[in-house]
């Protein structure tokens, strides 16, 4: 049971990991068929996986409904909304688009599906305005680094601003869009070139402990 | 009558024969005028192209000391033994030179005078395979005056080895070998570990929601299994789904990918079981949600609205909504704890979150959270990795400022290889 269980997905592992490692520094075509092969194989399995997250998803909403859990009118939506787009689906033949014009498939994406999701992405310049609001509040010395930083650039990028800072600060000869710029590529991408070194070493570690099977925690410890 | 037209026609023959080299003479001196010699291009080798996968031949040849301004070379390729030739590059004198080839020092000897072009015969005959041979000539051009080159022939071969990427292959094995040395040294020696405010807040946010009587939102994100954050944030949660267990709180994870769900729910488990509450184990607690981005957040918002959770975790891969997750959580009230390495994200986090793991404190996260010394060592070669790194740079600064400073070139351009990825 151990050798199913631990030996053989571990030996699974090590090699699968071993020859993609490789394969990054033999350009042969076998190392090229390799990775497409694998990555073939990933689609496949994904496409299965879906089928399984559907069958959960399902099945969480079902017993919501039928225990009439809290919240379960907004399981009865889940249902609304998948046959609101795989019935349309299944009647254009999976077309979006014929020469009549748009197919209720194309129709139901365009009309449901695109404003749905155009609506999610527009509630985020609200979350940003209060998102900036609670982080000018200066708690401490980096808050009141951050706070100097984004008001500058908020001061630049405005027309007014621009206007405002040539008459306080006109006399420096230093413009706004000049600070901007050191600020964009001087410290910002000083502070962002630190934090990827400290992923890409963690990256190559944990791979490393993945791959000689030091961390197995994905597969249950024992 | 007859006569004198005899004399004359003897007499213009006479005069065109005297007069014609003359003028032959003349013709031929104006055209040369017109018409400049030039010497065609020399010394032209075709060769496979090393380090790569196949189908590209390498072409060098002498550049010209002094090409005259406006000469063009145009290089033609022909998979027949006479004729057919196809025009594959056109370009300036100056261009196209040994020293741009973007090989490092040690993969490619760069020499001044010599001109190298990579040919890509998949861009001109389609899909083929390696094995036959190309014919290669270039004609100088000069305005309307040319000069065509001997034919240079190669086949191409897909090659075995990238030996350009030798500087990151030698950087590999260093850090196998501490990697090795860190987790033998690790069962040996206890390590010292720093601590991470965020991962020790997590007792905190299970311990708060287990008085309140809340549930835990534990988030993974939108990153599939090959994703290195979302491996770590299954790590993670191994760990707060025991604690979660031992406290007999309860944990909701709601997931984009089915396969990261499956992964997860056997990690949960096992987590349960580890904690000796495998009766507390539901199989709804890890739920698929929506394989789309902002689906995923509405539904998950939802979730967090109505429920008001003690504790939310965002931890794994996130993109744009990870601010619609983090504002959400921090309006409900909730302890917020992200992490995740997208590094233009990490913003949103902070602002609206309690406490943030930065890149590779989340990848640290899963070893810290569970003390166990083998998962403990690899962070001390992440640490090694970072001094490695540090050490490097400033050295690398200095060296570089020293050799603009007395040109010294060829150093500069050796030391900037050393660290370039190929």
């Amino acid at each position: 049971m151990k050798l199913i269980k631990k030996q053989i997905p571990l030996a699974i592992v090590f090699i699968t990991g071993v020859l993609t490692l490789v394969s990054y520094y033999v350009p042969n075509k076998t190392s090229v068929n390799y990775i497409e092969t694998m990555n073939k194989w990933e689609n496949i399995v994904v496409a299965f996986a879906f089928l399984l997250g559907l069958v959960s998803l399902f099945f969480s909403h079902y017993h919501k409904l039928k225990k009439k859990a809290d919240g379960w009118g907004y399981s009865i939506f889940v249902f609304v909304g998948f046959f609101a787009i795989v019935i349309p689906a299944y009647v254009s033949g999976g077309k979006q688009m014929t020469d009549a014009g748009l197919t209720p498939l194309g129709w139901s994406f365009k009309y449901i599906y695109n404003a749905l999701s155009g609506t999610m992405f527009a509630v985020l310049a609200f979350y940003i305005v209060s998102t900036a609001y609670r982080s000018f509040r200066i708690k401490s010395m980096q808050a009141f680094v951050l706070f100097v930083a984004a008001f500058i650039l908020i001061l630049g990028k405005v027309p007014l601003g621009q206007m405002i800072w040539d008459a306080v600060l006109g006399w420096t000869g230093a413009g706004v869009n000049n600070v901007i710029d050191w600020i964009m590529q001087v410290p910002a991408v000083a502070g962002k070139r630190g934090i990827m070194i400290g992923i890409s070493i963690g990256a190559i570690v944990t791979s490393l402990k993945i791959i000689f099977g030091i961390e197995k925690q994905y597969m249950g410890k024992d | 009558m007859l006569n004198n037209k005899i004399k004359f026609n003897l007499l213009l023959l006479a005069s065109f024969l005297t007069v014609s080299p003359v003028f032959a003479a003349k013709s031929a001196e104006a055209v040369k005028a017109l018409k400049p010699a030039l010497a065609p291009v020399t010394g032209l080798k075709a060769q496979d192209m090393p380090y790569d996968v196949g189908g590209a031949v390498l072409l060098t040849w002498d550049a010209e000391a002094a090409a005259p301004e406006g000469t063009l070379y145009r290089v033609f390729v022909s998979s027949l033994e006479a004729g057919g030739w196809l025009q594959t590059a056109a370009f300036a004198s100056g261009e196209k030179m040994s020293k741009d080839m973007g090989l490092p020092f040690w993969a490619w000897k760069a020499r001044g005078g010599m001109h190298a072009l990579n040919v890509e015969l998949n861009n001109i005959y389609g899909d083929f395979k390696d094995g036959p041979v190309f014919h290669f000539k270039i004609t100088k051009v000069k305005g309307t005056v040319a000069a065509e080159s001997e034919t240079a022939s190669s086949a191409t071969v897909s090659n075995w080895f990238r030996l350009d990427r030798l500087n990151n292959l030698v950087l590999l094995i260093v850090i196998i070998v501490i990697f090795f040395w860190a987790v033998s040294h690790a069962r040996r020696k206890g390590l010292f570990i720093r601590r991470i405010a965020g991962l020790d807040a997590i007792d905190e946010a299970i311990g708060r929601a287990t008085e309140m009587g809340k549930p835990i939102f534990y988030v993974p994100g939108i990153g599939s299994m090959g994703s290195i954050s979302t491996i770590a944030s299954a790590f993670i949660l191994g760990e707060v789904s025991k604690k979660v267990a031992q406290y007999d709180s309860q944990i909701k994870v709601p997931h984009y990918d089915p396969i990261v769900m499956t992964v997860c729910k056997e990690v949960v488990k096992q987590s349960y079981m580890e904690a000796g509450r495998p009766d507390s184990y539901r199989e709804d607690i890890n739920h698929f949600v929506s394989a789309d981005q902002f689906s995923y957040a509405a539904s998950v918002d939802g979730m967090i609205s109505r429920e008001k959770p003690a504790a939310c975790f965002y931890m794994g891969y996130f993109m744009a909504e990870s601010l619609l997750l983090a504002e959400v959580g921090a309006t409900s009230g909730a302890i917020q704890i992200a992490g995740t390495d997208v590094e233009h994200q990490l913003p949103f986090f902070f602002t609206a979150c309690d406490y943030t793991l930065i890149g590779e404190e989340l990848y640290a996260a899963g070893a810290y959270l569970s003390k166990e010394p083998m998962l403990l060592s690899a962070l001390k070669v992440q640490d090694f990795g970072k001094l490695v790194v540090m050490v490097s740079v400033f050295f690398g600064m200095i060296l570089v400022a020293l050799g603009a400073k007395f040109g010294w070139d060829g150093f500069v351009q050796g030391l900037l290889h050393l660290f370039r990825n190929y």
